[in-house]
């Protein structure tokens, strides 16, 4: 268990680590929207304060990166389908297929976009406890009264920890499989259903034991959450990037 | 006075397995109490009844004095388990969440919390390793770890069930250290095991199950001859006709 995944939190002192909880999901939204909406020149925008928020709160980058790599795949995927779909300028023709410029252009625009979005997840998630995040889940659903904001809040906490565990679970359930030499099927189809199967039942049983342990120690909705406080650094960066975000959406 | 009272206990699993077979036993406060038995005699299910995490089939089970039925939230709070896999009672993300998840379901305000885990992580030496995140320490960290998360709760009984399963030496040797010393603070312990050489030079009585029935009960060096017929591996020095000593020497 001692190699854990990313996806989890990290504690630390960074400036991502001290804003509030609340001010972390708008910022995500915001960006999410901007992502969107802008186009280079924002996007660089963007990615130029999360690489500065890299090189500040210092992720596992390393770590990150390897379990990023079945988005990344699915960004090439992306990418590769725009290239060869988007009608426009051809920049190579081989027999039938032709890539254009207009599609590589917005191949790289989308891939981006969905790219940034998932790194400021990433650091997200790394800076807040689950716990922070139910807290601030049922303090925006408490307005409305008609949704069971404590029951929904829980179950996001719990999904939020139980993340890393199925995680674990698979890489744990791949190596041993690896180890008995199950590379050298080369049915993708057996490969899946060998690992989801006991992925599954695994899964299954490690939040059987969870709840029991949580049960002994008195767990329910009803319990203290954490103190959630707005400090001045928090208003600071709503403001940075709301005036980053209309300067972004409006180029 | 009994600080554990069970009174015709039996458990009947979904399956129609009888788990647990009408026991009667009664827990003394401050006591140091092993119960012993080969795999699948019914110690884990009979614990767990002691904070309502099972519901008997027949009888009661009384913790201080009230039916755990009636109040299961009391039972859990003054019956702290810790469980055989460490890292499955693990929730919290840093150290210090996971001793203050016990607390924070008590609904103590924060001063209150912030209090208790600062103490439960002195108790166990865990103070320094508070911001850290609980899955990389050692497997005997993880057990003291699991032991804050119950002291947190201020509990008057400590469960251990297999307290030792996959720890090393110095491992094994932490985790008896804390036992102790929670039983010389006057909480009563009850430790599960079917490995009795490192438990048994401090527990004042061992108690013996096998297919759900409690077979012995009594002073350990009474009860060590016979203990193998029932599935049990006697401690080498007993066998050898020693003294059984403690693991700390």
């Amino acid at each position: 268990m001692a190699e854990l995944t990313s996806f989890s939190f990290h504690p630390g002192t960074s400036v991502l680590h001290k804003l509030d909880v609340r001010f972390k999901i708008l910022f995500l939204i915001l960006i999410s929207f901007s992502s969107l909406g802008g186009g280079f020149f924002g996007l660089g925008l963007l990615s130029a304060l999360l690489a500065g928020l890299i090189i500040h709160s210092r992720p596992p980058l390393k770590s990150g990166f390897k379990e990023f790599r079945f988005f990344l795949i699915l960004l090439l995927l992306i990418l590769m389908a725009r290239m060869l779909t988007t009608p426009g300028a051809v920049l190579i023709e081989i027999k039938a297929i032709a890539i254009t410029r207009q599609g590589v252009l917005s191949g790289l625009l989308v891939c981006w976009r969905l790219f940034i979005i998932a790194l400021f997840g990433f650091l997200f998630i790394l800076s807040t406890p689950s716990g922070q995040i139910k807290a601030a889940v049922e303090w925006f659903l408490r307005p409305f009264g008609f949704m069971p904001a404590k029951h929904i809040a829980t179950m996001m906490g719990l999904i939020v920890r139980f993340i890393p565990v199925i995680l674990n679970q698979a890489k744990e359930t791949a190596e041993a499989q690896r180890a008995r030499c199950l590379e050298n099927r080369k049915n993708p189809l057996y490969r899946i259903t060998r690992l989801a199967i006991p992925l599954i039942r695994r899964t299954f049983e490690q939040a059987d034991r969870l709840i029991v342990a949580m049960e002994a120690r008195c767990y329910s909705e009803n319990r203290s959450d954490p103190d959630l406080s707005v400090s001045r650094i928090d208003w600071i960066a709503l403001f940075i990037l709301i005036v980053m975000s209309i300067w972004i959406m409006s180029i | 006075m009994d600080i554990i009272e069970i009174k015709n206990l039996s458990h009947r699993f979904s399956d129609g397995t009888l788990g647990l077979d009408q026991i009667n036993l009664r827990i003394e406060a401050g006591a140091f109490v092993v119960l012993a038995g080969p795999n699948g005699c019914g110690k884990t299910t009979l614990i767990r009844h002691l904070n309502g995490l099972l519901r008997p089939t027949a009888g009661c089970v009384k913790v201080a004095g009230v039916p755990v039925q009636k109040d299961p939230m009391r039972a859990r709070r003054l019956v702290g388990m810790m469980f055989q896999d460490a890292d499955s009672q693990i929730v919290g993300e840093t150290v210090y969440a996971d001793v203050a998840f016990g607390p924070e379901n008590l609904r103590l305000d924060q001063e209150q919390i912030r209090k208790r885990v600062a103490d439960a992580l002195e108790v166990v030496g865990l103070t320094k390793f508070a911001d850290q995140r609980p899955h990389l320490l050692s497997g005997g960290e993880k057990r003291r770890l699991s032991i804050a998360g119950i002291l947190a709760m201020e509990p008057k009984v400590v469960v251990c069930d297999e307290p030792f399963t996959s720890l090393d030496y110095p491992g094994v040797k932490q985790v008896l250290k804390q036992i102790l010393a929670l039983h010389q603070t006057g909480h009563t312990i009850v430790v599960i095991t079917h490995d009795l050489e490192k438990v048994l030079a401090h527990c004042d009585r061992l108690i013996i199950m096998q297919k759900g029935k409690i077979v012995r009960d009594g002073l350990p060096a009474e009860i060590v001859a016979d203990i193998e017929t029932f599935g049990v591996r006697a401690p080498c020095a007993a066998q050898l006709g020693m003294e059984v000593r403690s693991w700390l020497n």
